[in-house]
C-alpha cells in the first residue's frame, strides 16, 4: 500500500516487478485472453456462466482451504465432505422444510470440521493426518447413510432449490452469486477483523502469537470447523445443481482447492494469503479446464497442464519473495 | 611434533566479519601454540563463537588470514575443517538422538567410506575411544536414552580423532558435577600432551586458571590482549573484558521508585523446567536485573509467570491482589507483557507487516462489535508508537522483516506498550543489537519505567545489567542465589553469584 501502482511501474525493473507481484491476476487475464482468441464459442454466455457454475463448489471449499492453509495447517477432509453432506442434504430435504435441512446440513458439516479442528488444535495431531482419517471417514459415511447410490430429491423443497442452482440473477448464475458473496465475506474478515488477522498472526508464527496472548488453540479450532461448514454449503449448492445426492461427489476435490489456494500465492506454511488470489486460483483453474475441454482435449492431457500451471505457478511466487 | 618457521600451529591474523551492517569481528589475531590449552575469553557477543565458526567454517571471513601449520587455509563448511584437522565441540548438542553413540561419533566419517559399514568393528572402535577418556558408556546405546552429561561426552569423543590438529571446546562444563570436570580436564591435559592444540572457550575464570596455559581476550570483535595466564591474574582478565567507559553507554536514571511492589512473586516453582522457590517483587519504575548463566533458569522463570510454562506452585500478586497466569492469554489480560530473547524464532511476525506486529496484543483496544477493526483508530495508535520509539521506517506497511535488529526489538516491546502493561519482562532486550539502537532501547526501559511500570530486565551482558538495572537478582540452577543492591555491582560479584559462590568480603 506503500507506494501506488504508477511509482511502482516507474522504479527500474518495476513492470516485471509489478507482473511478478500480482501474477495471479496476470495469468488469470493472459489465460482469459487467450481462451477468447482460441475458441469462438468461449465469451458466450451459456459458456461463461457454466464455467462459473462448474468453480463455485470448489471456489467455497477453497475458501475455507484458504483460512486452514493461512493457519499453516492443511484440510484433506474437504471432498469427502461435500460427499457426506451432499447425502445429508438429500435425505433432509426430503424430510424436513428446506430452510432446517440447509442449516442442519451446515451445522453437520461444522462439527464435522469440529472434529479436525479439535483432533489438530487440542490433541496436536498434524493436520495432515487428523483430515486424512476424517477424509476416509466422511467417505466411508457418505456410502453407508446413502447405500451406496444417490439420493434424489422428491420434495418441492428439493425443487426449488434446484431451480435456484440452475438459474441464474441479471446474467449471473446464483450459486456463483453464493460463492462470491463468500469471497467478499472473508475478504473483509481476513482484513477487517480480528479473527483474519489473528489466524494470519498465527500461521506466520505460532509461538510468538501465543506469547502474545493469542488464544491459539480456539482460532486453530475454528478454522476447520468453518471449513467444514463451507463444505457443507458446497455440498448443497452442487447437490441442488443435480437433484441429488451422490457419495462420489467432490472426489479430490480438497486436492483441487489446495491447489487453487497454491496457485493464489498463499504458502502452505501459512501466514500469506489472501481471498481475491484464491478466487483468482479457483478460476484461472476452472479456465484451464473450461478451455481444454472446448479445445476437444481429453481429460488425462488436461490433468498434465493443470499440474504444469500449479508449477509454473509457484515458480513465479519464488521471484517475489526474493 | 611438525617443525615450521613459526612456534604457532594456529595463527588467525586480521580476522574480520560482518553480518548485513553489524561488524562482529574486527581485525581480530588468534594464536595458538601445539600443545596447550588455549582460552578464549569475552563477554556474551564478544565475537568468540564467530571467531570458531570461522575456524570451523561454518562462517566465511570477510578479511584476514588463517595459517594452520605453516598453510594458509579458508575452510568453506565443518567437513572442509575436519578434514584440515580441526574439530570443535559446540555449545549447542549436534548429535542425531536415534542413532548409536557408535553411529554418532563416526557420523561424519560415514559419506567418504566404503559402501558396506563394519558396525561391529566400530562399535569396537567407538567403545574404546570413550573408555580411554574414562567414562562409562555403552557404545550401542541410542544418545536419546543418555544424560546430558554422556551427551556432551559422546560430542567429545566424535570431536576426536587421529588427525585431530586442533581442538575448540566451547563452554563444555556447563553440565558437568566437579568430579566430571575433572575427568574433562584430564582428558584435556593429555591431549595436550600429545601436541594437541586446544581452544577453550569458558565464562568460568577458575576454570581457566587452573588448564590453561595463554589467554585471549575478546571484547566487542576486537581482541584486547593476548598473554601466558602466568603473567595475568582474574582482575587482569577481567579488566580486558570490560574495558570501555559504561557512562556513555547507560542513560543516568531519574526515576521515582515506588515504596508498594507493583508485582510480587512467592514461591514459584514450575512444573516442566527447573525453576523452584523463585520470590521476588518489583515496584512501579524500578528496573530490575535478572542475571546469572545460560541454562540457569532466566527465560524460564520469566516465561513460567508469563504463562507459558505450567506451574506447580506459588503465587503472583499485581498491585495487591493474587492473579492466575496460567497461560499467556490470562497473563497479557492482566497486562503482563513479555518480551522474548529469540525475537525472530517467537518475539516478532517477521512476515507480516509493523502495523500488523504492533496490533497483535492489542485488538479489544482498536475493534468493535464482532472484531471489526476501526482502521483509522488502528493506523493512529500505530504511528504513534512508531514515533515514540523512534522506529526508523518508510511506513507503517514495512514487513518486519527487512528491519535492523534494533528496529525490530522496538517492535516487539511496541506490542507490549500498545496495552498499557504493568509490568513488562523482557528477555536480553539488546541481543544482535548494534550500539546505536542499544543506547535508545535503554532510553526507552527508562522511559517505560518511568511511567510506573515495573520493568523486569533479562540480560546475559552484565555491563548491560549493570549500567540499566537498580537491583540485580542473579540466578543459579533454577532459583534466586543473591540479591546485589546499586554498590555492589560488579562483574565479579554477579559471576561469583552465578556460579554458586558467596561474594569475596570487602577488602
Amino acid at each position: 500500500m506503500a507506494l501506488t501502482i504508477k511509482q511502482q511501474l516507474s522504479s527500474p525493473g518495476g513492470l516485471l516487478k509489478f507482473l511478478v507481484k500480482h501474477n495471479t491476476i496476470f495469468i488469470f487475464i493472459l489465460l482469459l485472453i487467450f481462451s477468447a482468441l482460441i475458441s469462438d464459442v468461449f465469451f458466450t454466455s451459456t459458456n461463461l456462466s457454466n464455467l462459473l457454475k462448474q468453480v463455485s463448489g470448489i471456489g467455497i471449499i477453497s475458501i475455507g482451504m484458504l483460512l486452514v492453509i493461512l493457519t499453516g495447517g492443511i484440510d484433506l477432509s474437504v471432498g469427502s465432505m461435500v460427499a457426506l453432506l451432499a447425502v445429508t442434504f438429500a435425505i433432509l430435504v426430503n424430510v424436513v422444510v428446506l430452510p432446517l435441512a440447509i442449516i442442519l446440513t451446515i451445522i453437520i458439516g461444522f462439527g464435522l470440521g469440529s472434529v479436525s479442528g479439535y483432533l489438530v488444535a487440542y490433541q496436536k495431531m498434524a493436520p495432515f493426518v487428523a483430515t486424512l482419517a476424517l477424509m476416509t471417514i466422511a467417505r466411508g459415511l457418505g456410502f453407508i447413510s446413502s447405500k451406496g447410490s444417490p439420493i434424489t430429491f422428491k420434495t418441492p423443497g428439493g425443487e426449488f432449490m434446484s431451480n435456484f442452482a440452475n438459474n441464474s440473477t441479471l446474467a449471473v448464475p446464483n450459486i456463483a452469486i453464493v460463492f462470491f458473496l463468500i469471497v467478499i465475506l472473508a475478504m473483509v474478515l481476513l482484513r477487517y477483523n480480528v479473527f483474519g488477522r489473528l489466524i494470519i498472526a498465527i500461521g506466520s508464527n505460532e509461538e510468538a502469537s501465543r506469547l502474545s496472548g493469542i488464544k491459539v488453540n480456539k482460532y486453530k479450532f475454528l478454522v476447520y470447523a468453518i471449513s467444514g461448514a463451507l463444505a457443507a454449503t458446497a455440498a448443497v449448492i452442487v447437490a441442488s445443481r443435480t437433484n441429488l445426492g451422490s457419495p462420489n461427489m467432490g472426489m479430490a476435490w480438497e486436492l483441487d482447492a489446495i491447489a487453487a489456494v497454491v496457485i493464489g500465492g498463499a504458502s502452505l506454511n501459512g501466514g500469506k494469503g489472501t481471498a481475491i488470489n484464491t478466487l483468482m486460483g479457483v478460476l484461472i483453474l476452472g479456465l484451464i479446464g473450461n478451455i481444454l475441454n472446448l479445445l476437444n482435449v481429453p481429460s488425462y492431457p488436461q490433468q498434465v497442464v493443470k499440474g504444469a500451471i500449479i508449477i509454473f505457478a509457484v515458480l513465479l511466487q519464488r521471484f517475489d519473495s526474493k | 611434533m611438525k617443525t615450521s618457521d613459526s612456534e604457532y600451529r594456529l595463527e588467525m591474523t586480521g580476522i574480520s566479519k560482518s553480518f548485513g551492517v553489524v561488524s562482529v569481528l574486527e581485525n581480530v589475531n588468534l594464536k595458538v601454540k601445539p600443545g596447550e590449552i588455549h582460552a578464549l575469553l569475552g563477554e556474551n557477543g564478544a565475537g568468540k563463537s564467530t571467531l570458531i565458526k570461522i575456524l570451523s567454517g561454518v562462517h566465511q571471513k570477510d578479511s584476514g588470514k588463517v595459517i594452520l601449520d605453516g598453510e594458509e587455509i579458508s575452510p568453506k563448511n565443518t567437513h572442509d575443517g575436519q578434514v584440515l584437522g580441526i574439530s570443535v565441540v559446540f555449545q549447542e548438542l549436534s548429535l542425531v538422538n536415534d542413532l548409536s553413540v557408535a553411529e554418532n561419533i563416526y557420523l561424519h566419517k560415514l559419506g567418504s567410506s566404503k559402501f558396506w559399514m563394519n558396525w561391529k568393528e566400530i562399535t569396537k572402535n567407538a567403545q574404546d575411544l570413550i573408555d580411554s577418556l574414562g567414562f562409562d558408556i555403552d557404545a550401542s546405546a541410542r544418545v536419546r536414552d543418555l544424560s546430558i552429561v554422556q551427551k556432551q561426552v559422546v560430542e567429545i569423543a566424535k570431536a576426536l580423532s587421529e588427525d585431530t590438529k586442533v581442538l575448540v571446546l566451547d563452554e563444555p562444563t556447563t553440565v558437568f558435577d566437579p568430579t566430571d570436570t575433572k575427568k574433562l580436564f584430564d582428558n584435556l591435559f593429555k591431549l595436550r600432551d600429545k601436541g594437541i592444540s586446544i581452544i577453550y572457550i569458558s565464562h568460568h575464570l577458575d576454570e581457566i586458571f587452573k588448564i590453561a596455559d595463554s589467554v585471549t581476550v575478546l571484547r566487542d570483535g576486537v581482541d584486547t590482549g593476548s598473554m601466558a595466564v602466568k603473567d595475568t591474574d582474574t582482575d587482569g582478565v577481567i579488566r580486558l573484558m570490560i574495558g570501555r567507559e559504561l557512562k556513555d553507554l547507560y542513560p543516568t536514571r531519574d526515576v521515582e521508585i515506588g515504596e508498594v511492589p507493583v508485582f510480587e512473586v512467592k514461591n514459584l516453582t514450575a512444573k516442566d523446567t527447573l525453576v523452584h522457590d523463585v520470590s521476588f517483587s518489583v515496584r512501579p519504575g524500578e528496573v530490575l536485573g535478572i542475571a546469572g548463566l545460560g541454562g540457569s533458569g532466566r527465560t524460564e522463570t520469566a516465561k513460567l509467570i508469563f504463562g507459558a510454562h505450567k506451574k506447580k506452585s506459588g503465587t503472583l500478586i499485581l498491585n495487591g491482589k493474587e492473579i492466575k497466569t496460567n497461560t499467556p492469554v490470562c497473563a497479557v489480560g492482566h497486562q503482563i507483557g513479555f518480551v522474548s530473547e529469540d525475537r525472530k524464532e517467537d518475539g516478532v511476525f517477521l512476515p507480516l507487516s509493523i502495523r500488523r506486529n504492533i496490533s497483535v496484543t492489542n485488538f479489544s483496544g482498536i475493534s468493535g462489535k464482532l472484531g471489526f477493526i476501526n482502521v483509522a483508530n488502528e493506523y493512529k495508535n500505530v504511528l504513534e508508537l512508531i514515533e515514540k520509539l523512534n522506529i526508523k521506517t518508510p511506513s507503517s506497511e514495512v514487513d518486519v522483516k527487512n528491519l535492523s535488529g534494533g528496529n525490530q526489538q522496538k517492535v516487539a516491546l511496541a506490542k507490549w506498550l500498545s496495552i498499557d502493561s504493568k509490568v513488562i519482562f523482557i528477555d536480553e532486550p539488546t541481543r544482535g543489537v548494534d550500539v546505536g539502537a542499544k543506547i535508545e532501547i535503554y532510553n526507552l526501559i527508562n522511559e517505560v519505567a518511568k511511567k510506573g511500570v515495573g520493568v523486569v530486565v533479562i540480560s546475559s551482558d552484565m555491563p548491560e545489567i549493570m549500567g540499566i538495572s537498580d537491583r540485580i537478582l542473579v540466578m543459579h540452577e533454577g532459583t534466586f542465589y543473591g540479591e546485589l543492591s546499586k554498590e555492589e555491582f560488579s562483574e565479579e560479584n554477579i559471576l561469583r553469584y552465578s556460579i554458586g559462590e558467596k561474594l569475596k568480603q570487602v577488602v
